[in-house]
């Protein structure tokens, strides 16, 4: 780092003094550290999920491999089926915690967005507070007061970019979330031989453009009976 | 040394006053369900799906030929309009002698995630109105949508200008853009897309919350606080629990079409803009030449007078009227407010306008 600022001074012919130039070295050490220590937490993160993800597919792949051809004999029931989805259940619950990561981050947001607002109204309030005398007469205008000043800060919260970006944010990393869901729960039902949602919403949507073709169809005809009745 | 508490004894009063009310609550004010929100007598005259047309009976003699079709919005449901005897939008509109015919959606399942605009105006709303053209035996009808019913209304005006004699749009949502509301900045920033191909219908849940934020601390909080001080007040009370029953009863809104709006309106802002689309055909809104009533709310804050008042300006009908109430959102439907104020310039409105 002292090389880096002596290199530095060398170029600009900065006038440095040593006790500055060790003061300045100290704090950009720190704030590298932190990057680093913020870097390193990520990526370990990161590597170990890579790593128990690689474990557990290594292993069901090479399970799947060594037992598949002698149960194929099985193959009606349900258990192949389930060996051979097991993986992308496996692969599915890894991809969860990548999720979950991101609606954490989100969810915190979203409370520090209406702690901090309610500290703000809660310290505003308590400067009007003196002000009230703490009589019958004025409990009601003291709560009225509250309401106001409460109602006001938080308005303006759920009016704010900030606040609707987040909220975006946060309710489309919990459609993250239940899309793995649903995606273990098709899993599960293929395994069994039951519909899954893709392929009922295949039939919603097959449904919904035979009803659009009835519709026109009778249209048409109540067209030609009209026609025909004149 | 000692220290007191001076606390003001009309103070602790009031608050074991609070207490008491909160335990005779249950003895004096029916539970939510086991309260009935139908009010005034219909008949279901047609229904396709979920969706139902009802006909309200009326003990009135008609004063006018042109029957009124009200498409409720897609969010909370109808009853809304018919709450209360004494605050009930439908009943006032047939003691005006108007025939009134009202569009309920029902209750869309995960089969009707693929239901969007053209279903909804080609298909329901056009079908209702055959309907009534039919039964009533005129060409056209006075259509009145509310809040996102408006928007439907607005886009069947534009589509099919012949059928429709004077269109009223109370509180509607039109230009996306320009509302300020909560629910407007949530929508822009919304990932509708994932939504939609995650979960199918929007859920009712989802609206819970965003109905939740809107003013969390007068509606949260001091709404009851005022219940259970006012629990001896019959009239109140009664009045309280049907609102709290149908704020807290909304059904999903098909998925498709729950994609459509937030695009189409409050993301890309089309409607306004006259660049909408539905089914092929483009939603022109110079194309709604007919007398227009457009009814718009100062406190409203679930759609703003500013996302509601361009349709005004956007219709080429010369024929228009712009009110702007001090009131909010529910005000303006559903209280005594509207029956002294809202409810007869329009009936009078309607009636000068419509077949005799």
């Amino acid at each position: 780092m002292l090389l880096l600022l002596n290199f530095v001074n060398y170029h600009t012919g900065a006038k440095v003094s040593c006790c500055l130039q060790l003061e300045m070295a100290i704090s950009i050490s720190c704030a590298y550290y932190h990057i680093i220590l913020r870097m390193a937490s990520t990526e370990s993160y990161k590597k170990s999920l890579g790593y128990y993800g690689h474990v557990s597919l290594f292993w069901t792949d090479l399970i799947s491999l060594m037992s598949s051809r002698p149960n194929s004999l099985m193959s009606t029931g349900p258990f192949r089926k389930l060996g051979v989805n097991s993986k992308k259940i496996s692969a599915e619950m890894i991809e969860v915690n990548q999720e979950l990561a991101e609606f954490n981050t989100r969810i915190t947001e979203y409370y520090k967005q209406l702690t901090t607002t309610w500290n703000e109204a809660q310290k505003q309030f308590e400067k009007k507070v003196p002000e009230i005398p703490t009589d019958a007469e004025h409990l009601d205008s003291t709560k009225r007061i509250w309401i106001d000043i409460f109602e006001n800060y938080f308005t303006r919260l759920f009016d704010s970019v900030e606040f609707a970006e987040n909220f975006g944010k946060l309710v489309s990393s919990e459609l993250e979330l239940a899309k793995r869901w649903n995606n273990i729960t098709s899993l599960m039902l293929e395994t069994v031989n039951m519909p899954t949602k893709k392929e009922i919403d295949e039939m919603y949507k097959e449904l919904h453009l035979l009803r659009k073709r009835v519709a026109k169809l009778e249209k048409i005809d109540n067209v030609g009976v009209n026609t025909n009745d004149k | 040394m000692t220290s007191e508490l001076r606390i003001d004894p009309r103070i602790v009063a009031e608050f074991l006053q609070m207490n008491k009310n909160i335990l005779e609550a249950p003895k004096l004010v029916a539970a939510p369900d086991e309260i009935s929100l139908e009010m005034t007598p219909y008949d279901v005259v047609y229904s396709e799906g979920k969706m139902r047309l009802l006909h309200f009976i009326s003990p009135e003699p008609k004063q006018a030929r042109t029957p009124l079709l009200i498409t409720y919005a897609l969010i909370n449901r109808y009853h809304i309009l018919d709450i209360h005897p004494q605050k009930s939008w439908v009943r006032n509109m047939l003691e005006q002698g108007l025939d009134v015919y009202l569009i309920d959606w029902g209750t869309p399942t995960e089969m009707d995630r693929y239901l969007g605009f053209d279903d909804y105006v080609n298909g329901y709303m056009d079908n209702c109105v055959n309907f009534v053209l039919n039964e009533s035996s005129v060409e056209n009808v006075s259509m009145q949508g509310y809040c996102t019913g408006g928007t439907l209304a607005t886009v069947y005006a534009s589509l099919y200008p012949k059928k429709i004699k004077n269109l009223i749009l109370t509180a509607p949502v039109i230009d996306g853009s320009k509302d300020s509301t909560v629910v407007a900045n949530l929508a822009k920033h919304m990932d509708v897309d994932k939504m939609v191909d995650v979960v199918g219908n929007m859920p009712p849940e989802f609206m819970y919350y965003v109905f939740s934020i809107l003013k969390p601390f007068e509606q949260g909080l001091e709404k009851y606080v005022q219940f259970f001080k006012n629990i001896h007040n019959k009239d109140y009370v009664e009045n309280f629990i049907r609102v709290e029953k149908w704020l807290s009863d909304t059904p999903p809104v098909p998925g498709e079409l729950f994609r459509e709006w937030v695009k189409n309106i409050y993301q890309d802002n089309l409607l306004i803009r006259n660049q909408m689309y539905v089914a092929g055909r483009q939603v022109n809104l110079k194309n709604i030449s007919m007398p227009v009533f457009t009814q718009v709310a100062v406190g409203d804050h679930l759609v703003s007078p500013e996302c509601s008042m361009p349709i005004h300006y956007a219709v080429s009908t010369e024929d228009k009227t712009l009110r702007i109430y001090a009131t909010g959102h529910v005000g303006m439907i559903a209280s005594s407010f509207s029956q002294k104020r809202v409810l007869p310039e329009l009936g009078q409105w309607i009636k000068e306008r419509s077949e005799k």
